[in-house]
């Protein structure tokens, strides 16, 4: 197999990571808005916590965004 | 009528001019986009000419429209921005008339092409640097760099702010751009549908109602995104006009 | 409604003209009176209604237009960076990898910039973990 054909498709596989990602992210956001919903008054300030768990949960999905970027770009 | 749902942002020369080997051709982008700032200044031409106390309906939606704008830039950048109010005005119109113009069929929508929203985008963003230096000196630079940072961390938050900055033209027009094109591929897709389906004789004509009940919703839905795609560029022109004011707050 | 609201426009004239005759002004007034009940019973539900649901719902629309598309915007523009860096100075994968990461933090810092957690360019915002991680 071609070098340059196995680099696309290890791009390829490796984004399957953000999908991990994006279930995470789901999940997050999914339970932040059921708690939300049965206690509005404490959400507000329950939000810096939410952005906090993006933040770490979406670094993991760029971990294989740059894996699939190094493996196309370099 | 072909099925190629790209085919509807191809542009055509419509009186060719070229000088010293640039193509500076009269296009259909070029005419739409002249149509768009004539509609508008006549909107509010015709709107703001009898002045009547109790207003037509027309002098209504011109007054709306500027209050509207008025107050968004009063809020953002308090009323030290109003000095930007035509700029964000036209800005506003101009987006608007031209999203808006993107609907009646056959037409040409010009914010559906990147090099127009990223033009507009870094008009707004090269006002806000030029502007900022020219007003506040070097010390608009310490945009980048927030009070209260510890030392080590400083060249870190820099380079963060830095990008973050860097980072609004590219939202500010990718934002437009990708609404306008989406919506107009998936308005053209249904539309698709129905004429495919009709084909199929009476069965795919009764079937055809299915994705012409979705093409109307989804014009319903453009109109509101037309709309907001507007006022979300605007919105975020004042804000960063705001930027320009007080660099360091 | 439109059928309930005729007679308040013309009650108020009415009462007045018939100002002699008992009968028709007290009946008049007690429909007026109804009249009012019902609309100040309808009216704010309506209005609350269309109020609390419009701006909120084309304001959550426009937030979630605009969220997503800085963060990604900000990731594009880090990326962007690092690969010219390294194409100019031939730093060959860091460039990308650290302005990855640079520009991931400063996706995070327009999300929470554009949600209202962080003063717009005042405090600091508690990203330096996420710069550091």
């Amino acid at each position: 197999m071609d070098v340059e054909a196995a680099k696309a498709i290890g791009a390829g596989i490796a984004c399957l990571g953000m999908g991990g990602a994006g279930m995470g992210l789901g999940a997050i956001f999914g339970n932040y808005l059921a708690g939300a919903l049965r206690n509005p008054s404490a959400a507000d300030g329950q939000f810096g916590r939410l952005i906090f768990g993006f933040a770490v949960t979406e670094a993991l999905g760029i971990f294989s965004l740059l894996i699939a970027l190094l493996l196309l770009f370099t | 009528m072909s099925n190629d749902p790209i085919h509807q942002f191809q542009i055509s020369k419509l009186i060719p001019i070229e000088i010293g080997g640039v193509d500076l051709s009269f296009t259909n982008s070029s005419a739409f986009m002249a149509a768009a700032a004539i509609a508008a200044g006549a909107f509010l031409f015709f709107g703001s000419a009898n002045r009547a106390l109790v207003p037509t309906r027309l002098q209504s939606m011109a007054e709306m429209s500027y209050e509207f704008v008025a107050n968004m830039l009063r809020d953002a950048a308090g009323s030290h921005g109003m000095r930007f109010f035509p700029f964000v005005f036209s800005l506003f119109m101009f987006v608007l008339f031209g999203n808006l113009f993107g609907l009646f069929p056959y037409f040409f929508t010009i914010t559906s092409h990147i090099i127009v929203t990223f033009a507009l985008a870094m008009l707004v963003i090269g006002t806000v640097v030029i502007y900022g230096f020219a007003k506040h000196g070097l010390r608009f630079l310490k945009l980048f760099v927030p009070s209260g940072v510890p030392g080590l961390l400083v060249p870190l938050v820099v380079l963060i702010e830095v990008i973050s900055f860097l980072s609004r033209p590219v939202s500010l027009s990718v934002r437009l751009f990708a609404n306008m094109l989406a919506g107009h591929i998936t308005l053209k897709v249904f539309a698709g549908f129905v004429t495919s389906l009709a084909a199929f004789g009476a069965v795919g004509v009764a079937g055809a109602v299915l994705p012409l009940a979705m093409t109307v919703a989804l014009t319903a839905l453009e109109f509101l995104v037309a709309f907001l795609q507007a006022y979300v560029f605007a919105v975020l022109t004042c804000m960063y006009l705001n930027d320009a004011l007080h660099p360091s707050h | 409604m439109a059928k309930d609201s005729r007679p308040d426009e013309t009650g108020k004239p009415g009462s007045e003209r018939m100002i002699g005759t008992g009968g028709g002004d007290e009946d008049l007034e007690r429909r007026r009176l109804r009249l009012e009940a019902t609309l100040a019973e309808r009216r704010p539900a309506s209005r609350d209604g269309k109020d609390a649901q419009n701006p909120s719902s084309k304001n959550s629309f426009g937030n979630a237009i605009k969220l997503s598309s800085e963060f990604v915007a900000a990731i594009v523009v880090g990326v962007g960076i690092g690969w010219v860096l390294d194409y100019w100075a031939g730093t060959k994968p860091w460039g990308l990898i650290v302005f990855l990461f640079l520009g991931f933090a400063a996706g995070v810092l327009n999300v929470m910039r554009s949600a209202g957690m962080v003063a717009e360019h005042g405090s600091q915002p508690p990203f330096g973990k996420d710069g550091s991680s």
